[in-house]
């Protein structure tokens, strides 16, 4: 469970740049809920994301995992709970070294260390696995360098590696807004696949209005650091792209046109 | 090259293997050039040396040199770390400060040790003549340290280490603490080349406070040599292929500084440094193109 109170995040406070992305945000996500979030450029969507993940530093209010306060806790000490995928493919993964080393960096999340060898034959039969479900073709080319992978299939694998320790929350930030459709849509459904099977705790940032509805269970959606709607059951259901539109023009102001419808229903 | 200065080449390149094996660790993976390396060599020779010549015995003196040379490697990584001084530059202010520590550690510019113990004396009994004794023993000690250097290259915390070069942010990601492995990084990398200062001082009777001039060249040039010539990704055959550079680099040297027809001498020594260097980065570059070249003609039916 993810909860934040009166969450406050201010970049370069004090100094003439001063920008409070975000302004007090109340939100509770129960344990097992998958909730897309939406809003424009600038809205604190990747702000609330690495906030929680703890990148970024909360300059007020509280942020907390089930019971546990973490707000002082710095981003290496939340990945006991905490699983990301990032935008950019190439974020995700170290390009100069193997898929199997990647793998077990990952596998290593939460247990950080030890001296004892990194890679054994339990560990790459595991990973062998785990690379099959992709149908990538990948369980056979453990040792190739990651950098020799092309972004969809870096992606892929930081997605799987997200998901080889056990965790409570998975942060997916546009993690998919940088492939091309195919790929992404396999993402997707990979994500999905996880998702499921380990009644994860999801906050998945996105662009596509499609998505934001297709996935999850509710939406929310940001505006200038603030919720300015949350979307959830019966009435989530019966929204379309067109309704959402509107209320992202509601809350820019009425006179201010949407200037990228495009990126807004792109698929 | 006679065989007396054959070995005599070696064992200072099985040496430099070991300062080649730091800077791999700081160029390489963790990706902070650091020139502490030139102050940290002769830091390691100024220390064991002193000791030395106080009467502590050879073995604990080499090791206190390469605690002082790790210590060293520390202060570089907090200066970066804790103040956000760039690397290059937070790695000068340390090699320039000590500069006159080793100076006040000696308490005068050269130290000689040709009557004292060194860790040689255990085995001068054994009946080996010294120029055989010496590269074998240091052999030993770069081939057990290079061995132990890669298995760590192998652990998790090894691999962490890499991904800290690699990928900050997705080392974070991780749950690994990336300041961590850059203090543990810069002393293990400084306290390897510290070792290699101390045994240098041993094998050649003396320390001196300008020793260290150019260590991170030789050291960078060696890596480089290594890795044109036996590119691998088995980390075993990649720190082999530093100490096999360092030879090379070495050998390489004397021969320049030995063949007439060339009419180099001894102070030429840090231009043919430059050249070598220079060459080793460039061959790569030109490979690639050349083969980029060759590819492109083949696609085109090879009429272009």
């Amino acid at each position: 469970m993810i909860r934040c109170e009166q969450l406050k995040v201010t970049f370069n406070p004090g100094l003439p740049s001063e920008k409070k992305a975000l302004r007090g945000i109340d939100l509770e996500i129960p344990q097992g809920e998958f909730v897309t979030v939406i809003g424009s450029n600038g809205a604190g969507k990747s702000t609330l994301l690495n906030a929680v993940a703890g990148d970024i530093p909360a300059s007020g209010g509280r942020i907390l995992f089930g019971d546990k306060d973490v707000t002082k806790t710095p981003a290496t000490g939340r990945t006991k709970e905490v699983a990301r995928v990032f935008q950019d493919p190439l974020a995700g993964t170290c390009a100069s070294m193997t898929i199997e080393e990647n793998m077990a960096l990952a596998y290593g999340r939460g247990s950080r260390g030890k001296l004892s060898f990194a890679l054994n034959d339990k560990l790459r039969k595991i990973f062998r696995e785990q690379l099959s479900r992709l149908n990538l073709g990948l369980e056979n080319r453990l040792d190739a360098e990651m950098g020799l992978l092309s972004g969809g299939q870096r992606q892929s694998v930081s997605l799987l590696m997200s998901a080889l320790q056990p965790s409570s929350i998975l942060l997916l930030d546009e993690h998919t807004a940088a492939l091309d459709p195919k790929t992404a849509a396999l993402i997707m459904d990979i994500s999905a696949q996880i998702i499921a099977g380990k009644q994860l705790t999801v906050m998945m940032v996105t662009h596509s209005m499609r998505q934001a509805l297709d996935f999850g269970s509710r939406t929310l959606m940001l505006h200038e650091g603030k919720i300015v709607f949350d979307l959830a059951g019966e009435d989530r259901s019966n929204y379309e792209i067109s309704d959402l539109l509107e209320l992202f023009a509601k809350a820019r102001g009425s006179d201010e046109a949407l200037d990228d419808d495009k990126l807004l229903l792109g698929s | 090259m006679s065989l007396f200065s054959f070995l005599g080449t070696l064992e200072i390149g099985l040496i430099f293997g070991l300062v080649a094996m730091g800077v791999y660790l700081t160029f390489r993976v963790l990706d902070f050039p650091d020139l502490t390396v030139d102050g940290s060599f002769t830091l390691g020779a100024a220390v064991a040396a002193t000791l030395i010549v106080s009467g502590v015995n050879a073995y604990p003196a080499t090791f206190a040199g390469c605690l002082a040379g790790a210590a060293a490697g520390v202060v570089t990584a907090w200066l970066n770390l804790r103040f956000n001084i760039l690397h290059l530059l937070a790695s000068i202010l340390t090699m320039t400060a000590l500069y006159t520590i080793n100076l006040r550690v000696m308490g005068k510019p050269n130290l000689a040790l040709i009557t004292d113990p060194t860790v040689l004396t255990p085995f001068e009994g054994l009946g080996l003549a010294n120029i055989y004794l010496k590269p074998i023993f240091v052999g030993v000690w770069v081939i057990v340290v290079g061995v132990l250097f890669a298995l760590f290259l192998k652990t998790q915390y090894g691999l962490a280490m890499r991904a800290v070069g690699a990928n900050k942010r997705m080392a974070q990601a991780n749950g690994i603490v990336v300041k961590e492995k850059v203090y543990v990084g810069l002393a293990l990398s400084n306290g390897l080349v510290a070792l290699a200062g101390a045994l240098f001082a041993q094998t050649n009777g003396f320390a001196d406070s300008t020793m260290g001039i150019g260590t991170i060249v030789v050291g960078l040039a060696a890596v480089i040599v290594g890795e044109t010539l036996l590119s691998s990704r088995k980390m075993l055959m990649i720190i082999f292929s530093c100490i096999v550079g360092s030879i090379l680099y070495r050998l390489a040297m004397g021969f320049a500084l030995n063949a007439d027809f060339l009419g180099f001498n001894a102070s030429d020594l840090n231009l043919i440094t430059a050249l070598l260097v220079g060459l080793a980065l460039v061959l790569p570059q030109l490979r690639k193109e050349w083969k980029a070249k060759q590819a492109a003609i083949k696609a085109n039916g090879g009429d272009a």
